[in-house]
């Protein structure tokens, strides 16, 4: 019944858009960096004297503009760069013409925030949206010295983190796998290395990232809060280029160049830690022999196949390894490719076409006899999406498309080892399909009003083969066994849900340089990481929506005020948003999820809901460039069976948050960042009380959850950068220095209820003779006044 | 050898330090009652302690309730049997005689204040313990040197398989967090048949004590939500603290109950280790 009412739907798609489309002389164009030859994405063209009627250019720097009376002249503008004018005639339109912009030649090198235009955040239709240039994450910083993407995201207002040293994001009020990181349109599942410490993007790769926090384009979707876009670097096409780094902790190279030509291009990448090597020096024989390492490879090659016609191949391999005496290891790894053909039909009319492929899998390894065993698991999730876009008219454009997904996620696998008597353990796999339409329409119905409408069908199907379980009363249940199984072959529907998600977003100009915006996003996810832990873990188990899962939906509705200043040099925005969330899960205590084909008798499910207030202020170019940023925000969830059925607040849930961003440029040589966060500690549990039990000395708890909070986090950290000023030299090298934590704070990582035994908190009873004993409290924090030193170079 | 893998991690960054520190934490105004509740086929192991919860700083003993009215119902026959209070023990004990019939179903009962609290169990039959036997081993991974003790026995049970080995060592029980041996049949139960080795390294002369427990399934998920919060550090890594989920319940009154009831048969082995 459900897929009939959909059907009008994907015959409005099919059907297609010929009814709009209409006969319009246009010029097609490229814009492209004169130093390296990469396009330059939304830069502004107009004809002379109409700058209020132009368009931007697009991922590969192309534009299509409707013609004026012959010859005219037309304007090419991009922050950074300076102005091209050219006078185009009738013979003019018969070719692509191709713009070489050249970069401003500034006194002093200037750090920009953002790749994009000065009045871009006024005149678009983005809410909740971020960008940062790698240009500007380069700049800030870093723990140990590493670039981080992920946690230069924490930076940005909405966005908070599980806690000290991660990268892991809660984005308005939602859990970190409601986001999707996704890399050229492939999604990663485990973006992160070492438990969360590090993200898995090799800054020097990439090309730029952009966050949406609210209003997301019907074009994407699949995750309930927000999406992470990180687009890879294209290689140069007019010489052979390299660059990197050698870091604290890591070392990284990435090279360049033409491929075929100047009309294809190759970039790969590489990052590696050398956490072995100071293992190796260890005089303590347990660290010794141990492995601890982790490495990214991207790569990506680029061909323009015809003047019209653009390929791409990119990948992402990156794996991490932590190995014990030879013997027990664990590993992850993940492996994103993409293939991207982007077409542009005529001055109007575009053609997107994507497919993409994801794995993610990892492994515990216990290699002894009698004890060992072999523990694997993977996930996969191929894709393919396409996307057309047409321009109707200079007030009107329009873009529909598809996106099919296909997940398996392959059985839990524990070998044991031939002399290990215990059984292997293996789950059932689980198969899913998505099919996605959507359909969006940007309409300027005045120069003060636009409106981007937006629809987004899903129709999602567990599919065997498989098995599902029924229990009495249809209400799964730990302590109750099944009451019987349904098996399902191959490819058959075992369980159907779809979802029609609206996306609305209206921008009214007040001034030229003053707008309001107001949206309103649904978004379906049919995916989730079945944990209550705040932070991942490598071995978490992802589990599709099927009979008692049901996918999650949230609802967000925000508005927002934003103004520029003095010529686009200052921005600020005020954004407020709620967001209304369904189906969330937790699980119950002491649930045992990871090799349980019964994983929903130990899930609750409930809903939640955040709100809050976001405040950024941005200088965007100077020698002084940076950003203020400050949220105020709550987030809550309500499950049955957790916090005595009350609302409760996640870990996430900070409602002060405040970070600050400087950049200057003292000299051509040297320059210096520093970052300054604050906000409210995490909301956590603290004992009440304590008792005696088993002959432990338990802390006890209150029946609601999370009532406490650590000590408000502040943390400053400082970069100073020197670079050989001489721009002529072929070997370019910097240093940069940085402190992370540079006055100390000690930010609790962690708060351990526990006997302290002879007065030392690292006093085991097994070292000795105890002497005394009492309740206590032990704080762990990491990171104090971590200096780090990195060597970039290019040549 | 017993490493933490994540703070391996943090170890390597060479950047975790800790420190006692002091919080001022909300305490309850309440006190609740713990109940521990022992009910077995050994009449030396049976016994009910009941104490109360304290705030978390209070380094005293734990308050004792000595003036409740215990005593554990037979459910087919509605028989009781009183348990009284002994000071030398500080627990409230059945006469010796009593003791648990394998198949037979038991409610305890604690009456204090005007409330009542209630738990049953199953008495379930114990499975065969054929032998124990020990072996010197080297530094393994994981593992010290020392002696290794490995028991080997039948359990034919197709269902409620739940089960805890206690191990003292030299009369003293071991008893840190990582002492808890508790195993269902999640991964089978053909160790048991072929050595189930004990993860402590004896040293030559101990004395060396084995009891095993058969449990009903809620004290099994009581002990092992026990041991997960015992192993939490309140970090990210680690789920909301949660107390364990008692298995007794409250009848009548309206306050809380922490605490468990046990229901098991014992088998006890003891060996001595060789002096050389």
């Amino acid at each position: 019944m459900s897929f009939f009412k959909s059907l009008p739907f994907f015959l409005l798609l099919t059907i297609g858009f010929q009814v709009f489309s209409q006969e319009n002389k246009s010029i097609q164009g490229q814009i492209l960096d004169a130093a390296n030859l990469q396009p330059l994405v939304g830069a502004s063209v107009y004809w002379e004297g109409q700058s209020q009627q132009g368009t931007i250019s697009d991922l590969d720097g192309i534009f299509n503009l409707s013609v004026p009376a012959l010859p005219a002249k037309i304007t090419v503008t991009y922050l950074g760069y300076e102005k091209s004018v050219r006078t185009i005639q009738v013979r003019d339109l018969e070719k692509v013409q191709r713009f070489y912009l050249k970069a401003e030649d500034f006194s002093l090198e200037e750090i920009l925030i953002q790749d994009r235009k000065g009045d871009e955040q006024v005149k678009n239709m983005e809410m909740g949206k971020s960008t940062l240039s790698i240009e500007a994450l380069q700049s800030l910083p870093a723990l140990f010295g590493e670039v981080d993407l992920l946690r230069s995201l924490q930076l940005l207002p909405g966005v908070k983190s599980a806690g000290e040293g991660t990268a892991g994001l809660f984005v308005r009020g939602g859990s970190a796998d409601q986001n999707l990181v996704q890399v050229d349109g492939a999604p990663v599942y485990n973006a992160s290395h070492f438990f969360g410490i590090f993200s898995v993007f090799n800054p020097d790769g990439l090309k730029k990232v952009d966050l949406y926090k609210g209003n997301m384009p019907a074009s994407f979707g699949g995750r309930a809060s927000a999406l992470i876009d990180v687009a890879l670097r294209e290689g140069e096409r007019d010489r052979l280029r390299g660059e990197g780094g050698i870091g604290t902790i890591s070392s990284r190279i990435t090279l360049q160049g033409p491929l075929l030509g100047e009309k294809s291009s190759f970039l790969i990448s590489g990052r590696r830690t050398y956490a072995d090597l100071f293992l190796k020096l260890s005089s303590n024989p347990d660290l010794k022999n141990n492995q601890l390492n982790f490495y990214d490879l991207n790569g990506k090659a680029a061909f323009s196949l015809t003047d019209k016609d653009k390929l791409s191949v990119s990948s992402y391999q990156g794996s991490d390894l932590l190995g014990l005496d030879g013997q027990f290891a664990l590993g992850w790894e993940n492996w994103v490719s993409a293939v991207n053909w982007n077409r542009v039909n005529s001055d109007s009319s575009f053609f997107d076409l994507q497919g993409y492929h994801s794995r993610y899998n990892y492994q515990v390894k216990f290699d002894n006899l009698e004890n060992g065993f072999d523990w694997t698991n993977s996930l996969s999730e191929s894709g393919v999406k396409a996307i057309w876009t047409r321009i109707l008219t200079s007030k009107r454009t329009v873009f529909w498309g598809m996106h099919g997904q296909v997940y398996h996620f392959a059985p839990t696998d524990l070998k044991p080892a031939p002399n290990n008597p215990i059984i292997r353990r293996q789950t059932q796999g689980v198969q899913g399909l998505l099919g996605n339409a959507f359909i969006g329409i940007k309409q300027e119905f005045s120069d003060k009003l636009t409106a981007e409408l937006g629809l987004r069908q899903g129709i999602y199907a567990q599919v065997g083969k498989g098995k599902v379980f029924q229990y009495p009363d249809n209400a799964p249940n730990p302590d109750v066994d099944p009451s019987d199984s349904v098996f399902y072959r191959k490819g058959e529907l075992m369980q159907r849900y779809q979802g029609l998600e609206p996306r609305i977003a209206f921008r009214y100009l007040l001034r030229p340089e003053f707008s309001l915006k107001l949206s309103y996003n649904r978004n379906f996810q049919y995916v989730q990481i079945a944990s209550n832990s705040s932070a991942g873990l490598p071995i978490d188990r992802w589990v599709l929506a099927g009979e008692y899962i049901r996918p999650i939906r949230s609802d967000q509705i925000s508005l927002g005020a934003f103004h520029n200043f003095d010529q686009n040099r200052w921005e600020l925005s005020v954004e407020g948003y709620y967001k209304d969330l369904d189906q969330v899960i937790d699980l119950r205590n002491g649930a045992r999820i990871l090799l349980s084909d019964q994983v929903e008798t130990e899930l609750l499910s409930g809903r939640g809901w955040a709100y809050g207030l976001e405040f950024l202020l941005r200088k965007n170019k100077g020698k002084t460039t940076g950003w203020l940023g400050y949220t105020w925000s709550r987030a809550w969830r309500q499950i049955d069976g957790i916090s005595k059925d009350r609302p409760y607040n996640p870990r996430f849930d900070r409602p002060h948050d405040l970070s600050l961003v400087l950049n200057h440029q003292f000299s051509p040589a040297w320059t210096s960042s520093f970052t300054f966060v604050y906000s409210t500690g995490q909301a956590v549990s603290f004992p009440v009380g304590s008792y005696l039990v088993d002959n432990q000395s338990m802390p006890l708890y209150s029946d609601f959850r999370n009532e406490n909070r650590f000590p408000d986090y502040h943390r400053l950290d400082a970069s100073v950068t020197w670079k050989n000023p001489d721009p002529g030299r072929k070997w370019k090298g910097s240093w940069n220095f940085g402190v992370y934590n540079l006055y100390g704070r000690k930010n609790p990582f962690s708060y351990d209820f526990r006997t302290i035994y002879n007065d030392q908190v690292n006093f085991s009873p097994s070292d000795g003779e105890i002497v005394s004993a009492r309740p206590g409290v032990v704080m762990t924090y990491l990171f104090t006044f971590l200096p780090s030193i990195t060597y970039n170079f290019e040549f | 050898m017993k490493t933490n893998w994540i703070f391996l991690v943090v170890a390597f960054l060479c950047v975790s330090c800790q420190e006692e520190v002091f919080l001022d934490l909300d305490q309850k105004e309440n006190r609740i009652p713990v109940i521990e509740g022992h009910w077995t086929d050994q009449g030396i192991y049976n016994e009910v302690k009941i104490s109360l919860s304290k705030n978390y700083y209070d380094s005293l003993d734990q308050e004792l309730i000595r003036d409740a009215e215990v005593f554990v119902e037979e459910m087919s026959t509605g028989r009781k049997i009183a348990f009284n209070y002994l000071n030398a023990t500080r627990s409230y004990r059945p006469n010796p005689s009593e003791r648990a019939q394998i198949g037979e179903s038991y409610r305890l009962n604690v009456s204090w204040k005007g409330q009542v609290f209630q738990s049953e169990g199953l008495m379930l039959a114990p499975p065969t313990v054929d032998s124990v036997t020990w072996n010197f081993e080297e530094e393994r991974l994981f593992r010290e040197a020392g002696y290794y003790l490995k028991v080997y026995g039948k359990i034919p049970f197709p269902t409620n398989n739940y089960y805890r080995i206690r191990v003292f060592e030299n009369d003293t029980l071991k008893n840190q967090r990582e002492d808890y041996l508790l195993f269902d049949d999640a991964f089978g139960l053909r160790v048991f048949e072929e050595g189930l080795e004990l993860g402590y390294a004896f040293q030559k002369n101990d004395r060396v004590r084995l009891e095993l427990y058969r449990l009903n399934k809620d004290a099994f998920d009581y002990l092992s939500q026990l041991v997960n919060l015992l192993f939490s550090d309140g970090g990210l890594f680690s789920p909301p603290p949660q107390n364990p989920e008692s298995t007794i319940r409250v009848v009548k009154g309206d306050s809380q109950v922490l605490g468990y009831f046990i229901v098991s048969p014992v088998l006890i082995r003891s060996v001595t280790l060789p002096n050389q």
